[in-house]
């Protein structure tokens, strides 16, 4: 439609502002269709970057939201298989094309809006990448990396100041550089494709810090690089603070980023020209590069990253800076930068900042351009710059991609307004490391769509920068607290209501509670809260503040680490505002040292060698070394760590052995069972290909005129179902003993537990949400329904004590947990699975830089199972991590096993019916009128299930041998069939006690006897498939390190009890609304737009 | 402005040996690169030529460039080191004339012998200002010769105004302040080891040497100075030049005289053969 093109071409501001949501109000499904038409038209031909991604937005806006919005689409509709992998492999032009057509032939749907929207959006975010990879390389000065890919061509030279050599040994330049914290919060404006559009908007006061954890000295810089010439022809890269080395001889090895922890290190050699992105792929030795980059033969270089003890997730961009401090000592060392030594020029620091950019890239990472901020010494304003006609960008921005950074003088920053704030801000790291990722691409959505409340939030925070730096001019520190406070309130959780959390939210309050109108103001810092942030008290109390901070910090996460993950122990840091910015030193040959870390993980792998076939500089650096450890302090510690190392550890890992098998053994683990699951996976006999039902199954689409809706539902069904709850005969039964590793990522928290949303004013967890529904359902009538959740091995522990701390959050009715009974230990895969689930099912291509970077993580992750055994038991982590639930068919066995059942039915004997549903099914409540539809039928168990879309992947409602049943992804043959079906699993079931029990075969009477109970449990369960799968699990080391690997688990799953010719089962269609689940965190922005949010909070009684 | 004098500079240590080599020329004679170099300064109109030499090579270039058919002057660099300083050390000389330089560690070999250094000359005459003789250069030899950035003169396709000059720059810096239009991605104006110069210049050496800089200050620092205060011009070479002092630097500049020269098909005949009897080796590109 005209209008919507006109809103984006237009030069009028007013024009240009209006949010979609305001232009589509009102619009009749014709109009939007054809809106939808001219927007696609118009981004085709239009030759305006921003136009076109702007039109990518309306219109994947316009088919997730505004579309099924209307209540007039069509539920139903077929995806093309096609256009989903073209998906997939990021061809969202084809994938598009594929889309209309279908949607050109069978009429628009739900489905297909799902379809399209997602496609939309991937075009939109890949158009910008694309154009911010452009602007990368098209940076004057950067250019001639991209076409250098030979090392005869090779122009770069070490200074000769790095080749006088004493002994062997050559002088070590040493770069130091702070960290950058955001005063104002920037509302994300320095996003790239933010500040590229709307350069007026991307302002941000950035500030240079030295850090100490507190009570570890004096803050210093928090990053190091040290660069020196070696005698042997490798780049040999160090990471003191990961314990990771590694010498590379090949130009491909650079280009590998993920086969170790050294990908930031190796993205600072590329960045910085030394092996320039030019070269990738080259099969070449890196020996006669680096001949003409140090001038002599059979010589290299070594580089050394340093991080001072500050925690990953600090929200201070530790990466970011450490990236550009390596890149800046590479760049002096080879004369790129004009100063070998002291801190930089200008033009240089920009340079540093585009080649951290372009590292970034490189490394698959990303974070807005004020990060490398650390470059510049003390306060500064970094704002947006217009275009120029002389600029790359022109004509195709508004902006540039660097933005221009002025440092404030004294008398915008007095010196008393730098010792105020250093005397008045206590800094800290919540403890949690979140992926920032999503936010980012939300706030991005979210502007070019011009939403109302969040363009106006974000006009908001324009505001509050400039009276941040007006405060700021008057040294008033406690102004600028009740600002940061302000901006965290409204502006920033306004735009992304995940910015804040429940955690962050019970610090301020308690913070608040103690220390009253002294406590001047929270302040967020980085994309979103719970890791670095900070607290700002009046300067009397800041001591004391510090101290009781850290308390506060500590015992709140204890009290929510159930149900939030936390990657350490939250800290509090010292720190000073840096005044010089990115800073070097040349330490002369005869001198030079590495740091003592540096011998502590290098020397044992030297100490063990021959000492004769040492190289001089190695020989003189160890003697070096040795002479400075008998002098005492640091240097003598490092000594002493030395000789542990050397020594093999043994007393902790047979401590954690020991500890795991304890918890098999109080957890019921049936070590015959595992024996022949594992013999069974080694042979090949199970695995993810073996999953599949023979291809000979018939497998047929249900059609959607087959099952009764919910329209179906009509009122004698609900007088029924009102009749059974007055009569208290029926149970709601959340399943949660899970890990829900989609929602943590493998965290090992419980995602039952996690305060996930504000609803009603107040975080509120998966727990809490389903209570207030059992609540509002049980309202009407004299009994309560009882609420059982299962929990497992995991998460019951966590469940009491959240339960017991919240007294169970008011809920008046039964309230029960039912104990899980059975957990399996997990297992290193075998390569086989991983190339199958990598390699032979449609996987999410990603961007360009970011898929050989997990080509190369995957590539990583075979060797690891290799060399620890494909197919043994995976022990290598925390005993709680190594353990897996067995799969939510036991789920329900358990109530039978661990008697929860029957003190329910003692309880309650008019119970007779369960409501059983997944713990992220949140729409999912006691309906009266459902529940009359289940008793009515007389069926053993009724299913919701409901229409597919696009992201409903994992199986469906099928006709498999002419049965109608619920069939697991994993169980299909081939991925192309689950795109046929057009029902999703919501995983909500009504069930019928007795008839239930039946299909054991067991009667109420017989829950008593338990031996009949197991026998009867472990009957069935024999007859139900195992699924093998691969789950990702995380292992946490060092300062908030995560590492994520790939394991093998087992499985069986409720919805094959459909399979079961004895049990009686039904299919109802229900909206979307009831039964999606949530299980990814990405989708919650999506929940609460598409007004799903909103639903559940209606079904809800919080009293 | 009439141009008969020139400076060859031949004291830096690395190259003070390099002058008295033996070559063959084009007409087939035995000659040292310094009478080779001597005979270009005089096919070009120079009338007197001062070679500044490391203290106490005075004879030895004295006999190296013997039978020259010019004046000659051996003048001992002094002060200290350095490219700049070695230039200086000839103000006495040059006084207030202009004056044609060229390095002892090159040999040029344009169309006959002198073309190249009356060709830059005959420029620097016209435009009655310095002039530098530059090559296109590709970025990978950045890190072995000064370089300017500037535009091309109106009216000219191999004159060029020079508006930055910066000794051996980093592609990085060369990408952002020496891209000159015209010229091919990746390549720059680099210095042919030829200059004329004005008697400006070394007005530009007395102020800045006599700051006593750590490191001393650069030729090319001078000659950016130059620019700054004068027209100063870059003349684009199509002649070939050849230093010396690289590996097989003197290998490849006999090679070049002998194929521009008499003896050029003999060479080409033996050189033929050479590689003939070579063993095939495999050469990675």
């Amino acid at each position: 439609m005209d209008r919507l093109i006109a809103i984006i071409t237009s030069d009028d501001e007013a024009l240009r502002n209006t949010p979609l949501d305001r232009a589509v109000e009102g619009l009749t499904l014709d109009h939007l269709l054809q809106a939808c038409r001219a927007l696609d038209s118009f981004r085709r031909q239009t030759s305006n970057l921003y136009h076109r991604v702007r039109a990518l937005f309306f219109l994947s806006s316009i088919h997730r939201y505004s579309l099924p919005r209307l209540g007039s689409v069509p539920a139903f509709g077929h995806i093309p298989f096609r256009a989903y992998t073209q998906f997939l492999d990021r061809r969202f032009e084809e994938s598009i094309s594929i889309l209309l057509d279908a949607d050109s032939a069978d009429g628009p749907s739900e489905a297909l809006s799902s379809a399209l929207a997602a496609a939309y959006r991937g075009l939109a975010f890949q158009t910008l990448a694309d154009q911010v990879r452009r602007s990368v390389r098209s940076i004057s000065g950067n250019q001639w990396m991209f076409r250098c890919g030979h090392a005869a061509d090779y122009p770069l030279r070490i200074r000769q100041e790095l080749l006088h050599s004493s002994s062997g040994r050559f002088p070590i330049l040493r770069e130091t550089t702070p960290v950058r914290m955001d005063l104002s919060h920037s509302a994300w404006s320095d996003i790239f494709f933010l500040g590229m559009d709307y350069p007026e908007g991307a302002r941000v006061l950035n500030i240079s810090i030295d850090l100490a954890i507190t009570g570890r000295g004096q803050p210093k810089p928090p990053v190091e690089a040290h660069f020196r010439v070696i005698d042997r022809p490798v780049i040999r890269l160090v990471s003191v603070d990961l314990n990771a080395h590694v010498e590379l001889s090949a130009v491909a090895e650079v280009f590998d980023f993920a086969k170790d922890y050294l990908g930031l290190l190796k993205a600072a050699v590329i960045a910085s020209g030394i092996v320039p992105p030019g070269m990738e792929g080259a099969p070449a030795s890196l020996a006669p590069l680096l001949e003409r980059l140090t001038g002599h033969p059979g010589h290299g270089i070594e580089i050394v990253s340093k991080v001072n003890d500050i925690p990953k997730g600090s929200r201070l961009a530790v990466s970011t800076n450490l990236l550009a401090c390596l890149i800046a000592a590479c760049m002096r060392a080879t004369g790129q930068v004009s100063t070998l030594t002291g801190a930089m020029e200008e033009d240089d620091r920009r340079l540093v900042a585009a080649r951290a950019i372009l590292g970034e890239w490189l490394g698959g990472s990303g974070g807005g351009w004020q990060d490398s901020g650390g470059v510049w010494p003390g306060v500064k304003l970094i704002r947006g710059v217009q275009a120029q006609p002389a600029d790359p960008e022109f004509g195709i921005s508004r902006g540039c991609l660097l933005p221009r950074h002025d440092l404030l003088p004294d008398d915008r920053v007095p010196p008393a307004a730098r010792q105020l704030l250093q005397d008045s801000l206590v800094l800290v790291h919540g403890g949690m490391a979140q992926d920032v990722g999503p936010i980012l691409e939300m706030v991005t959505e979210k502007y070019l769509l011009r939403s109302a409340r969040e363009w106006q939030a974000r006009g908001e925070a324009v505001g509050i920068l400039d009276q941040v730096l007006d405060r700021l001019a008057h040294a008033d520190i406690r102004g600028i607290g009740s600002l940061t406070q302000r901006n965290f309130d409204a502006p920033i959780q306004t735009i992304i209501p995940w910015a804040g959390n429940h955690y962050t939210q019970l610090l301020i309050n308690r913070a608040r509670a103690e220390f009253g109108s002294r406590f001047w103001g929270f302040w967020m810092l980085g994309g979103m809260a719970g890791g670095g942030m900070g607290f700002l008290f009046d300067p009397e109390i800041k001591p004391q503040a510090a101290t009781r901070i850290q308390h506060i910090l500590s015992e709140t996460k204890r009290e929510l680490e159930g149900g939030v993950p936390f990657a350490m122990e939250p800290v509090v840091y010292d720190f000073r505002i840096n005044p010089r910015g990115s800073w070097s030193e040349l330490v002369p040959a005869a001198e030079a040292l590495m740091p003592p870390a540096y011998y502590v993980l290098t020397a044992p792998a030297l100490l063990r060698r021959e000492s004769r076939s040492l190289t001089p500089a190695q020989r003189a650096d160890l003697e070096h070394f040795g002479a400075r450890s008998r002098e005492g302090g640091e240097w003598a510690a490092a000594g002493a760590t030395l000789i542990d190392h050397l020594l093999p550890e043994t007393a902790q890992s047979k401590s954690a052995s020991s500890s795991l098998d304890a918890l098999l053994e109080s957890h019921g683990f049936d070590r015959v069972q595992h024996s022949q699951i594992r013999a069974d996976m080694k042979s090949g006999r199970i695995g993810l290909a073996q999953n599949r039902l023979p291809a000979s199954a018939r497998i047929t689409n249900v059609d959607p005129g087959e099952l009764p809706g919910i329209d179906g539902v009509h009122s004698r069904f609900v007088s029924i179902g009102q009749d059974a709850l007055a009569q208290g005969s029926i149970a709601a039964v959340s399943l949660a003993g899970g890990a829900g590793s989609r929602w943590t990522r493998g965290a090992g928290v419980v995602k039952a537990l996690n305060p996930f949303c504000k609803i009603a004013g107040r975080h509120r967890s998966f727990v809490e949400i389903h209570l207030a529904k059992s609540r509002k359902a049980s309202r009407p009538y004299p009994l309560a329904i009882p609420h059982v959740f299962t929990t497992s091995y995991m998460t019951h522990r966590p469940f009491e004590a959240s339960l017991a701390r919240e007294s169970s959050f008011g809920y008046q009715g039964p309230l029960l947990l039912s104990p899980g009974r059975s957990v399996g230990l997990r297992f290193i895969p075998m390569t086989r699975d991983l190339r199958f689930a990598w390699e032979e099912t449609p996987q999410q291509v990603l961007d360009v830089q970011k898929q050989k970077v997990i080509e190369s993580l995957r590539a990583g992750l075979i060797q690891w199972a290799l060399a620890a055994g494909e197919g043994s038991d995976y022990r290598d982590n925390l005993p709680l991590q190594c353990l897996h639930p067995t799969g939510h068919w036991y789920e329900l066995p358990n109530m039978l096993r661990n008697g929860v059942l029957a003190r329910l039915l003692d309880e309650r004997p008019s119970l007779k019916t369960l409501l059983l549903h997944n713990i992220d099914t949140l729409g999912a409540d006691v309906d009266p009128g459902l529940l009359g539809f289940h008793l009515d039928s007389g069926a053993a168990m009724t299913v919701e299930v409901i229409p597919r879309l696009l992201d409903d992947r994992g199986g469906g409602l099928a006709r498999v041998d002419g049965r109608i049943r619920l069939v697991e992804g994993l169980a299909l043959p081939g991925e192309r069939i689950e795109f046929d079906l057009s029902f999703y699993n919501s995983g909500t079931m009504w069930i019928d006690i007795d008839r239930m029990l039946a299909a054991f075969p067991l009667t109420r009477a017989q829950l008593r006897d338990q031996a009949a109970v197991d026998a009867a449990v472990r009957d069935l369960a024999a007859r139900m498939p195992s699924y093998v799968t691969i789950k990702d699990v995380k292992k946490r080391w060092g300062r908030g390190q995560e590492d994520i690997f790939p394991v093998a688990q087992f499985e069986k799953l409720w919805g094959d009890m459909t399979a079961l010719p004895e049990l009686d089962c039904r299919y109802l269609s229900v909206p979307r609304l009831r039964g999606q689940q949530l299980k990814d965190v990405a989708q919650l922005d999506g929940w609460v737009r598409d007004g799903s949010a909103a639903h559940v909070a209606s079904l809800c009684d919080w009293q | 402005m009439t141009i008969d004098k020139a400076v060859i500079t031949a004291a830096g240590p690395s190259q003070r040996a390099l002058p008295l080599q033996r070559l063959i020329d084009r007409d087939g004679q035995d000659r040292t690169v310094l009478a080779i170099l001597v005979e270009e300064a005089a096919k070009a109109g120079m009338k007197q030529v001062a070679v500044v030499v490391h203290p106490g090579d005075e004879s030895a270039c004295a006999s190296a460039a013997e039978g020259a058919s010019v004046k000659l002057h051996f003048i001992p660099q002094a002060g200290g080191a350095g490219y700049a300083r070695a230039i200086w050390s000839a103000r006495d000389f040059t006084g207030s004339d202009p004056f044609l330089h060229l390095v002892g560690d090159h040999l040029y070999v344009g169309s006959e012998p002198g073309a190249c250094a009356a060709r830059l000359v005959e420029a620097a005459t016209r435009e009655r200002c310095s002039v530098s003789a530059v090559q296109a250069t590709h970025e990978s030899l950045l890190p072995n010769y000064g370089a300017v950035g500037g535009q091309p003169l109106t009216g000219h396709t191999d004159l060029y105004t020079v508006d930055s000059v910066i000794e051996k720059p980093t592609p990085t810096l060369a990408e952002r302040s020496l891209v000159v239009p015209g010229l091919r991605t990746g390549q720059y104006l680099c210095f042919f080891g030829m200059h004329v110069l004005t008697p400006t210049l070394m007005d530009v050496l007395d102020s800045i040497l006599a700051a006593g800089s750590t490191p001393p200050p650069s030729f090319s620092s001078a000659l950016q100075a130059l620019a700054s205060r004068e027209r100063y011009l870059a003349l684009l070479m199509d002649a070939r030049r050849y230093d010396l002092g690289v590996n097989y630097g003197l290998f490849m500049a006999q090679a070049a005289l002998a194929l521009n020269g008499r003896d050029r098909d003999e060479v080409l005949t033996r050189l033929v053969q050479l590689l003939a009897a070579s063993p095939a080796r495999k050469v990675s590109l």
